[in-house]
């Protein structure tokens, strides 16, 4: 069974076609061409899908970052720690 | 009794000197009356409006809250959301609907009696509409607690400062800052005072000196195509310099009053892409616009081409919004398309820049980009301004031929301008310009001036009170009022 964070990451690789590598801490919305605000919209709809959540309007304007979407995605009970 | 008047001045100055005299748990007392004067001075027959949609909306909000499922939360928030949609569509939308509906079943030889109906729209619907479905689809996603102290809510639905023209304030942000007890605070009146003055200075001697020019091209029946350019680009000084002075008023009130007003512009005539230029104008409705129509068409989306549509029927209902005219559906169409076509071309976009090594001068690249940007939301703002799609499209050839846009002609069109009314015009346009590039370079301007000699603070301040009123033009309301 694929592990959260395995499944967080492919959300990035698969909806914003970025590689393995390029998805990393430091990946930021709007830094790439890849994740700018359209795809992000896309992102959001991939990862609500993959951990059944509901992210709202709130979420996702501070859902910016790699890093920050992990956060969120633990506040709504996603474990990335001890799966 | 507009926000540019002797009038406006004198209330809110007897509404400030009361608000610091009488006790906190009166002031709400005060401002809701001031609030309801405000509205009734201006428009008496919609107070009963006004008072109804607060009712619907306060009442809803507390029925919402306890439904104790999801589902009749929705639907208690659908019939209250339905029923304010009524009301606007009822004073806004119906002359439009009627008129489409009888052109097409002229065009398809239909027999349609339904005639045409004198509605005045009454002011500031738009605005407190938006308000207030906000609110009620915050409830249902329990990101608001239902507002049970009636004087409070009615406040957050008509707070005179913003009422007229926005900002369009969210619940959470505005209702706990009437609660709060300010106190007397010299920096909260220094600001507010400033920002008010800055609204007077841009309003009467760009806006309003600028108007009576830009209606003489798009009134005239057969304007050159230079004179439709130059009168375009005029109309976004003269519309930015117009809806920024109400809000910059707004602001400026509340702060006078302890309260804290969300910004509505970040320079947006220097924005680097529509998606930026949005991000910049009208930012309390492009937020709106995002948060309550964008992100729910989006959910579920993963295709960019889903997305796109999403976009397109956001910009859709910007467009009307903002008038109950086809213009300004085609005005909402042209903004959706450009931000579709603004992604789909972003990668041959940047390999054209690099293949011409554009992108090797990266502040070139992006004045360039600005300059595409405005000349862009100019030509969307033919639509915005015409008075007919006729016109809209007439005025669009004119705007899109290349003669229209030789310098002679330019130059010559400048004959618009009575002489003085120009010099007057390019001096204080580049007042404003300055204004705006401290601001860009320092994040406040009113920040960088306080670090001057108070002998330059004065002396500016002294400038802007004098330059409106020995140079300033009143009389015309806020283009942004009529929404």
């Amino acid at each position: 069974m694929m592990r959260n964070i395995e499944k967080y990451r492919n959300a990035f690789i698969n909806v914003l076609d970025l590689e393995e590598d390029d998805v990393c801490e430091d990946l930021e919305l709007g830094v790439t061409s890849e994740w700018d605000s359209i795809g992000h919209m896309a992102l959001i709809s991939e990862i609500e899908d993959v951990f059944d959540v509901s992210l709202d309007s709130e979420w996702i304007t501070e859902f910016n970052s790699y890093l920050s979407g992990m956060e969120l995605l633990k506040r709504l009970g996603v474990d990335f720690i001890n799966e | 009794m507009t926000f540019i008047s002797i009038e406006f001045l004198l209330f809110f100055a007897i509404i400030v000197f009361t608000y610091y005299l009488i006790p906190h748990r009166l002031r709400w007392i005060l401002l809701l009356a001031a609030s309801y004067i405000f509205y009734a001075i201006l428009s008496i027959q919609f107070i009963p409006l006004l008072l109804a949609s607060t009712a619907l909306t306060y009442f809803t909000g507390i029925i919402i809250e306890k439904q104790e499922t999801k589902k009749q939360k929705k639907k208690v928030m659908l019939v209250g959301i339905s029923v304010l949609l009524f009301f606007l569509g009822w004073f806004k939308y119906f002359n439009f609907v009627n008129d489409s509906l009888r052109a097409i079943a002229k065009y398809m030889n239909w027999n349609y009696t339904v005639p045409y109906q004198e509605i005045v729209l009454p002011l500031a619907i738009s605005f407190y509409t938006f308000q207030a479905v906000g609110y009620l689809v915050d409830i249902y996603y329990g990101k608001q607690k239902a507002e049970r102290h009636y004087g409070y809510f009615s406040i957050f639905f008509a707070f005179f400062p913003q009422l007229v023209a926005g900002p369009i304030e969210r619940a959470r942000k505005l209702l706990p800052q009437f609660k709060v007890e300010h106190s007397l605070n010299y920096e909260n009146l220094n600001y507010g005072m400033k920002r008010i003055a800055w609204g007077f200075f841009k309003k009467t001697l760009i806006a309003d000196r600028l108007a009576p020019i830009v209606s003489s091209v798009f009134d005239s029946p057969n304007p050159t195509g230079s004179q439709i350019v130059l009168a375009t680009i005029l109309f976004s000084v003269q519309l930015f310099a117009d809806f920024s002075a109400c809000s910059d008023i707004a602001i400026g009130c509340a702060r006078m009053l302890g309260i804290n007003l969300t910004e509505n512009f970040k320079q947006p005539h220097f924005a680097v892409s529509i998606s930026d230029f949005w991000s910049r104008w009208h930012i309390t409705l492009s937020t709106w616009l995002r948060d309550y129509i964008f992100f729910p068409l989006c959910k579920g989306k993963k295709k960019r081409s889903e997305i796109y549509l999403a976009i397109v029927i956001t910009f859709l209902v910007s467009g009307i919004w903002h008038g109950a005219a086809w213009t300004f559906v085609l005005w909402g169409l042209i903004h959706g398309f450009y931000r579709v076509f603004g992604d789909y071309t972003k990668h041959f976009r940047e390999k054209v820049a690099s293949f011409i090594q554009l992108d090797r001068s990266p502040v070139l690249h992006k004045w360039v980009k600005i300059a595409i940007t405005f000349l862009l939301v100019c030509f969307s703002r033919v639509f915005f301004r015409s008075d007919s799609v006729t016109h809209a499209f007439e005025n669009a050839q004119l705007f899109l031929t290349i003669n229209s846009w030789r310098p002679s002609g330019i130059v010559k069109a400048f004959e618009i301008f009575p002489l003085l009314d120009l010099v007057i015009f390019v001096f204080f346009f580049i007042i404003v310009q300055l204004f705006q590039y401290i601001e860009r370079k320092n994040a406040s301007t009113w920040k960088w001036l306080a670090q001057r000699s108070i002998f330059a603070r004065f002396a500016f301040y002294i400038f802007i009170i004098v330059s409106v009123l020995i140079f300033g033009v009143s009389g015309n309301g806020f283009v942004y009022g009529g929404f």
